[in-house]
């Protein structure tokens, strides 16, 4: 029971991770809270949906082609909202995060429907469903350990890019100074809009996953799950990405723990509990440095 | 409908008090039905609700997500009252009142120290934390299958001798809403020409120039999320009274997004604005509910005119319809001085 609840927690506490990530990240360029990072996520359950039902392509070759779009979807967000706000004061940036938060969600209804939809189990690979490893009475399927393998590349590819490529450097080097790393030559709007590609293309990938494990779509999906990755990037520390790993890891099985012992009715509130108390305790996070208010900043 | 005061008017007197009379008499026109009445209770209530939210956005540049809370929790203090207690609505608005303020000062005190980013994340997760301890404590508020019979308001005038007068329809409410309106109105308006509100318009304009002008940050910006809880809570007293049914899925996130998009539409910090913003938007938003269904849509999508209203708002007139000309250059402040940092460091836009 204990096992089974921790596996379950790890799996989803991965998903997570890849989700706070991209608040992070983005956080880490620009300071703004991107609201709108769940509803990248909840699109790119929604594009694999629409690749696999309507296109006919297999489930690996909608998986990538989604993330496309998601990072797609994340520059534009970039382009379109955020950048002609970057130099006003944040409460406007926060607004029309919220705003496009909102927009997206109705978008998607207004496209896909408000129902749950079923994902396309067929076209999942036949042995997702078979047992892959049993030890001490926990099985884990073959899905468990793709999303597993799928967590672990994704961390491992993005801490590569950030710490060894030059896009990386540029990143780490537009979250420290926007204006001495334009003066190095760096495109700072082009950085960050690559910014929200990485973070749109990994939030869409944990919509695909989840949409798939969970077998179920929706289009708010988006907005439980943002708010839980998002303390899980508070947790963590704000601007940390390995942070926000460990901080998405932590939540997930904390919830699953909390709601197996505790209370399945609180389950979301977990999270939510866990994100107020750490940022009136500790609102420095696991690996953050508390981040001073800057009137005008972005 | 509504005081449609705009400030280029307000000089003569003669609108003010014109727009008055009209929303006294509007009960009277011979085109005004039930429901026409029904809608312009809605705005008022909503009216009630922006200017209690428009304390933190518009007088302390703070984002408040998580005002439906305070709303839920003033709804739920009048009705639990109202069915164990049969208390008069008259001692509740005083209750909800103080009710709202106290869990404003409990959220606020600790969470307000902090940046206004992690502020307005812990006030959406307390409004999220509301609504589920609402439907999840079933002794209390019977959850999901909400809480039904909540008598309505009614006037006992026996201690003077005089009859007791049941609110029945919606001509007393309508009448009811209108003075709750006028008096937060000019509850507004005094703060707003108050120490107090001098004191937070600072801290809107320039945090560290407050502090140095002795102004207490926390002191100050509690003090605004308490009163503005505290109204939050009367308009929800008001709305479980008139309603008499309540149901935790009456308080989600939709309703602070609702009640902020007619502040940013209205023009934050602006008395008269955030009330046109109220009515453009109720309005828009009973049009869509009627419209929607006939397109062959969910009425939820009306959100989607909200958010875009929001994100053009800010794009093109970040200080609302009437804007106050202290939130518009803070608003724009940063555009220009930081142009021509730019074009020193030769950064394109």
């Amino acid at each position: 029971m204990f096992l089974q609840q921790l596996v379950n927690g790890l799996t989803i506490g991965g998903i997570y991770a890849m989700i706070a990530v991209g608040y992070t990240m983005i956080y880490g360029v620009i300071q703004l809270i991107n609201f709108a990072h769940g509803e990248i996520y909840m699109l790119g359950a929604f594009f694999a949906f629409t690749f696999i039902s309507f296109l006919g392509l297999p489930f690996y070759a909608a998986f990538l082609l989604s993330m496309a779009c998601c990072a797609v979807c994340g520059m534009l967000l970039d382009i379109f909202a955020y950048r002609p706000l970057r130099q006003s004061p944040r409460l406007a940036a926060l607004i029309t995060a919220i705003g496009m938060s909102i927009f997206l969600q109705n978008l998607a209804m207004v496209i896909w429907g408000s129902r749950p939809k079923p994902f396309p189990q067929g076209a999942l690979p036949a042995y997702f469903e078979e047992t892959a490893v049993t030890f001490s009475g926990v099985s884990l399927s073959w899905f468990h350990l793709f999303i597993f393998a799928i967590t672990l590349m994704m961390m491992i590819g993005l801490n590569l890019i950030i710490q060894k490529t030059r896009w990386g450097k540029a990143m780490r080097a537009v979250a420290q100074n926007k204006t001495m790393a334009a003066l190095t030559g760096i495109n700072v709007n082009r950085v960050i809009s690559y910014t929200f590609a990485l973070a749109g293309s990994l939030g869409g990938a944990a919509g695909i996953m989840v949409g798939a494990y969970y077998n179920s779509l929706y289009p708010t999906m988006g907005y439980i799950a943002g708010v839980k990755a998002f303390a899980a990037a508070v947790l963590g520390g704000i601007g940390s990405v390995p942070g926000a790993m460990l901080g998405g890891v932590v939540l997930g099985v904390a919830e699953a723990l909390g709601a197996g012992y505790l209370s399945s009715l609180y389950r979301d509130g977990i999270s939510y509990a866990v994100m107020i108390i750490v940022i009136i305790l500790i609102p420095a996070g696991l690996f953050g440095k508390l981040i001073k208010e800057t009137k005008k900043s972005m | 409908m509504g005081k449609l005061n705009l400030p280029k008017l307000s000089r003569g007197n003669k609108v003010r008090t014109g727009v008055l009379v009209l929303a006294l008499m509007l009960p009277f026109l011979p085109f005004v039905t039930d429901y026409i009445l029904h809608i312009v209770i809605i705005v008022y209530l909503y009216m009630l609700l922006a200017l209690g939210l428009n304390i933190v956005p518009g007088f302390n540049g703070l984002l408040d997500l998580g005002y439906v809370g305070f709303y839920g929790i003033g709804a739920y203090t009048s009705g639990l009252l109202t069915v164990h207690f049969g208390l008069s609505y008259w001692l509740i608005i005083p209750l909800a009142f103080i009710n709202g303020a106290i869990w404003g000062i409990l959220l606020g005190a600790p969470t307000l120290r902090l940046t206004g980013d992690y502020f307005a994340i812990v006030t959406f997760g307390f409004s999220e934390l509301v609504v589920l301890f609402l439907t999840n404590e079933i002794w209390l508020t019977r959850g999901p299958l909400g809480l039904p019979g909540i008598e309505p308001v009614s006037l006992d005038l026996s201690l003077f001798g005089g009859p007791k007068w049941e609110f029945v329809g919606e001509l007393p409410y309508y009448y009811l809403a209108i003075v709750m309106v006028a008096v937060t109105v000019f509850v507004m308006h005094r703060i707003q020409d108050s120490r107090l509100g001098r004191a937070w318009f600072a801290i809107r304009d320039d945090e560290v120039a407050a502090v140095s002008c002795g102004i207490s940050l926390l002191t100050y910006k509690v003090i605004a999320f308490a009163i503005s809880a505290a109204f939050g809570a009367v308009g929800g007293s008001f709305f479980a009274r008139w309603v008499t049914f309540l149901s935790p899925d009456m308080f989600k996130f939709w309703e602070s997004f609702l009640i902020l998009c007619m502040i940013v539409l209205g023009g934050m910090g602006n008395i008269w604005g955030v009330m046109i913003g109220a009515v453009v938007l109720v309005s828009l938003s009973e049009v869509l509910r009627e419209l929607l269904p006939l397109l062959g849509m969910p009425v939820e999508v009306r959100f989607l005119a909200f958010g875009l209203i929001m994100v053009l708002m800010m794009r093109y007139r970040p200080a609302g319809i009437l804007p106050i000309p202290a939130v518009a250059a803070q608003m724009k402040a940063g555009r220009v001085k930081r142009k021509r940092v730019r074009v020193a460091v030769g950064m394109k836009e």
